[in-house]
């Protein structure tokens, strides 16, 4: 915007206003300087002369309902002003793009259709923050999105390359577990945690875990031994106990990760279904960012009594038994490699 | 696809706003995500299962495998797989792709997934190999021909014998590098748009000529003989930073001509002398002033030896001829004291006429309390009349008490100037 074209359109110290006509109708005047902060308001002003007045408005594009023109225009206002320093108007942005997602969607939208990158840039990066890290029920839940991919296809969604027909024969029985799964969970009331470990089948548990996201560090490099381990197992149906145990180290460290007394209640299988989704979308075997939480001590000892209980109850002997799967994990370290679906390695 | 209650899937088509946003928008937001993440989408719903695969922008760094650090190998082999899977099933343009991971040392892999991208058209590259030797990069790399960033770190780089430059090369980022040298001098001048250069810690050349035309931002720091500039009329911000002492005088006939350094920069906004190039520079005496003044030049930030009388004078002659400058910085480079001790050799009466008149902010780091760096404070105070703040920060707190009661003592051309002693 040059300072000839200012003096041209603005006379001495007043205020000029130019007209704007949202798609809905509405037609509403805007301090100049403000809405020509958008390339788009400011290419129809240059170039085509539009918007002097009642008449001649200019006419926004559709996506750019007055809610939002007030947003972008309250935007524009303040970065208009050569005056703010970049900490002032870093902090601006931080409190303007404090809006529920949906707002946020139709802001982005507006932005764009009237070229304001710099708000685009802002409104995406909102987006996009908002989006990491979540499970898919949780975006699901934010956006509003449909689930509508067949669990077929949630349990390949990237058309998995890999033929292992292993695999395949695996995928089937997940699906199958969780189907079967969902109807006992309808069924069952709330009751202890011993009660639901005791009834489900070892399978069922198994793929609790593995689609368990919220694990710690430690019991990551278990579960990942487990993994491959139970990927044999169920092929070759070897020992059951061996996963029971290990089983119950994760429901707790599981539950106190959540916060959750010990007892595994049925709220926590809720989770199964975006915990297992969790699953599936790690085809591509991605580890989770999660495996990276510290248990603080507190928490720590908590965890270690209420092991030492379910111990009690399964009557076996947990220290002895801890180094065992300890040890067990490190011997199977270097085999699991090699099982890994990809086939990477034998290239 | 299940079937709904008309109105109910007419609200939830509503209610998603996300998907109905135009694909550019959704690329930005998909690509401001972790690739993890980005992949993950495609779980979401039918709309968005393929999504990601149309993302610009790849980048692959340690956020991608979180792997406990004695378990390498298995990282490599995942990070591996993870990319050969993104590549395969990506679908669509790619314009940035970053590999940047500490577990990165698998040659091959690295080879193939160039070759893929040279079939596409990438625009941005960067390359950076944590551990190892240097990895020499394929010839497929440097037919790259929409290249417009490009960074590498310990990397090996030897153009084919057919390469004919990256035409629309705008900044080149290379670290840790080994190039022949005449590789280096065809590389610069076969990329007519290069705008901003960055060169640290190379080996394999040590005559640096930089011929770019469009050149406006050069950063080096290593070790090199010689330096020179052709046709670097635009050069605006330049950072030179010498690593080791090296001894101009045995460099004869080809030790950079003091003016030559400075003509060749004319327009120069923001020089920044490192390390040991003022040494350098200054070996074999400094004349009073620069042929020509840098009329342009607004900041100066010089590594510089007080004790050295060739570099005072050299520091004196770049200032007496920068009457513009806005802001200095003095950072010493503390050398075994050499014993020259020579006593003030005409320090004071030498001082020509420098009148720095727009001379407003100084930042002198590190010093002593030495008798030189005493008298340079005095001389930088006397000559800007429009001076606002000097920032002092010794080396240590010894003989910071005395240091401080100099520095009271001193005369003052600027009325508003204010000196603020740091703690070290």
């Amino acid at each position: 915007m040059s300072e000839a074209d200012m003096a041209v359109i603005k006379p001495e110290l007043m205020k000029s206003y130019i007209w704007l006509q949202t798609a809905d109708g509405l037609i509403q005047q805007v301090e100049q300087e403000v809405a020509m902060f958008c390339p788009m308001i400011y290419q129809e002003v240059i170039q085509k002369g539009m918007g002097s007045s009642k008449n001649y408005a200019i006419s926004l594009p559709q996506r750019v309902n007055p809610a939002m023109l007030s947003l972008v225009l309250d935007y524009c206002r303040f970065h208009q002003v050569p005056g703010h320093s970049n900490k002032e108007r870093k902090s601006f942005d931080e409190k303007f793009i404090r809006m529920d997602t949906k707002r946020l969607c139709e802001l982005t939208s507006a932005a764009d259709s009237l070229q304001l990158k710099p708000l685009v840039d802002l409104t995406s990066r909102a987006l996009a923050r908002i989006i990491e890290g979540k499970t898919p029920e949780e975006i699901r839940e934010i956006f509003h999105l449909p689930d509508d991919l067949t669990e077929e296809e949630k349990l390949e969604p990237l058309k998995n390359t890999t033929d292992d027909p292993r695999i395949r024969l695996l995928n089937r029985l997940y699906a199958k577990k969780r189907k079967e799964l969902k109807e006992r969970e309808k069924l069952k009331n709330a009751g202890t945690g011993e009660e639901h470990v005791d009834d489900r089948s070892v399978d069922d548990l198994l793929s609790f875990i593995n689609g368990d996201s919220k694990m710690t560090k430690a019991s990551k490099n278990k579960k990942k031994n487990r993994r491959r381990k139970e990927k044999t197992a169920l092929l070759n149906e070897s020992v059951e106990t061996d996963k029971m145990e290990t089983n119950g180290l994760d429901f707790v460290g599981h539950d106190v990760e959540h916060g959750i007394d010990c007892q595994l209640s049925p709220s926590e299988s809720s989770k199964f279904q975006d915990v297992e989704e969790d699953f599936f979308a790690r085809k591509v075997e991605f580890d989770d960012v999660d495996m990276d939480d510290e248990i603080d001590p507190a928490l720590k000892e908590k965890i270690d009594r209420e092991v030492e209980d379910f111990a009690r109850r399964l009557k076996i002997d947990w220290p002895e038994r801890m180094q065992e799967i300890l040890s067990f994990g490190q011997e199977r370290r270097p085999v699991q490699v090699s099982l890994n679906g990809s086939g990477s390695l034998r290239k | 696809m299940k079937q709904r209650e008309g109105s109910k899937y007419e609200i939830e088509m509503e209610l998603d706003k996300i998907s109905s946003l135009p694909g550019h928008i959704i690329d930005q937001i998909l690509s401001q995500l972790p690739i993890k993440d980005a992949v993950r989408t495609s779980v979401l719903s039918s709309k968005w299962r393929y999504r990601w695969a149309k993302i610009p922008h790849l980048v692959f760094d340690n956020k991608c495998v979180s792997v406990p650090s004695e378990d390498q190998t298995f990282g490599k082999n995942k990070l591996t797989h993870i990319i050969d899977h993104v590549l395969l099933l990506h679908n669509g343009p790619i314009q940035k792709f970053k590999l940047s991971h500490r577990d990165l040392i698998g040659i091959c892999d690295v080879d193939r997934w160039i070759l893929y991208l040279s079939r596409s058209t990438i625009r941005e590259f960067v390359l950076e190999i944590w551990k190892g030797q240097r990895y020499k990069l394929p010839s497929c790399l440097f037919s790259f021909e929409n290249l417009i960033h490009l960074e590498l770190f310990n990397c090996l780089l030897k153009p084919p014998s057919t390469f004919k430059g990256f035409r629309s090369l705008k900044s080149l980022d290379l670290q840790h590098i080994t190039l022949a040298p005449d590789a280096f001098e065809n590389l610069i001048s076969s990329c007519p748009l290069l705008e901003k250069l960055t060169l640290m810690n190379f080996d394999g050349f040590t005559h640096l000529k930089i011929d770019a035309p469009n050149l406006q931002f050069f950063d080096i720091g290593g070790v090199f003989e010689y330096i020179s500039f052709e046709s670097t009329f635009q050069l605006s911000l330049v950072s030179v930073g010498l690593y080791a002492n090296k001894n101009a005088r045995n460099v004869s006939l080809e030790a950079i001509k003091w003016h030559s350094f400075f003509t060749d920069l004319p327009h120069v906004r923001r020089l920044e002398i490192q390390c040991f190039f003022l040494k350098y520079l200054a070996d074999g005496g400094a004349p009073r002033m620069l042929p020509k003044p840098c009329l342009d030049l607004n900041y100066l930030s010089l590594r510089i030896n007080f004790n050295d009388r060739e570099e005072n004078s050299a520091a004196l002659c770049i200032l007496r001829s920068s009457p513009n400058l806005l802001e200095l910085e003095l950072l010493v480079r503390s050398e075994e004291q050499n014993a020259v001790e020579e006593l003030t050799y005409g320090w004071v009466q030498d001082h020509w006429k420098c009148h720095l008149e727009h001379l407003r902010l100084v930042k002198i780091v590190g010093i002593s309390g030495v008798r030189y760096e005493l008298d340079f404070i005095r001389f930088m105070l006397l000559s800007s009349p429009a001076l606002e703040r000097m920032t002092i920060k010794p080396a240590s707190s010894d003989g910071g008490w005395d240091l401080m009661k100099e520095l009271l003592r001193f005369r003052r051309a600027s009325v508003q100037a204010e000196i603020v002693y740091m703690d070290p």
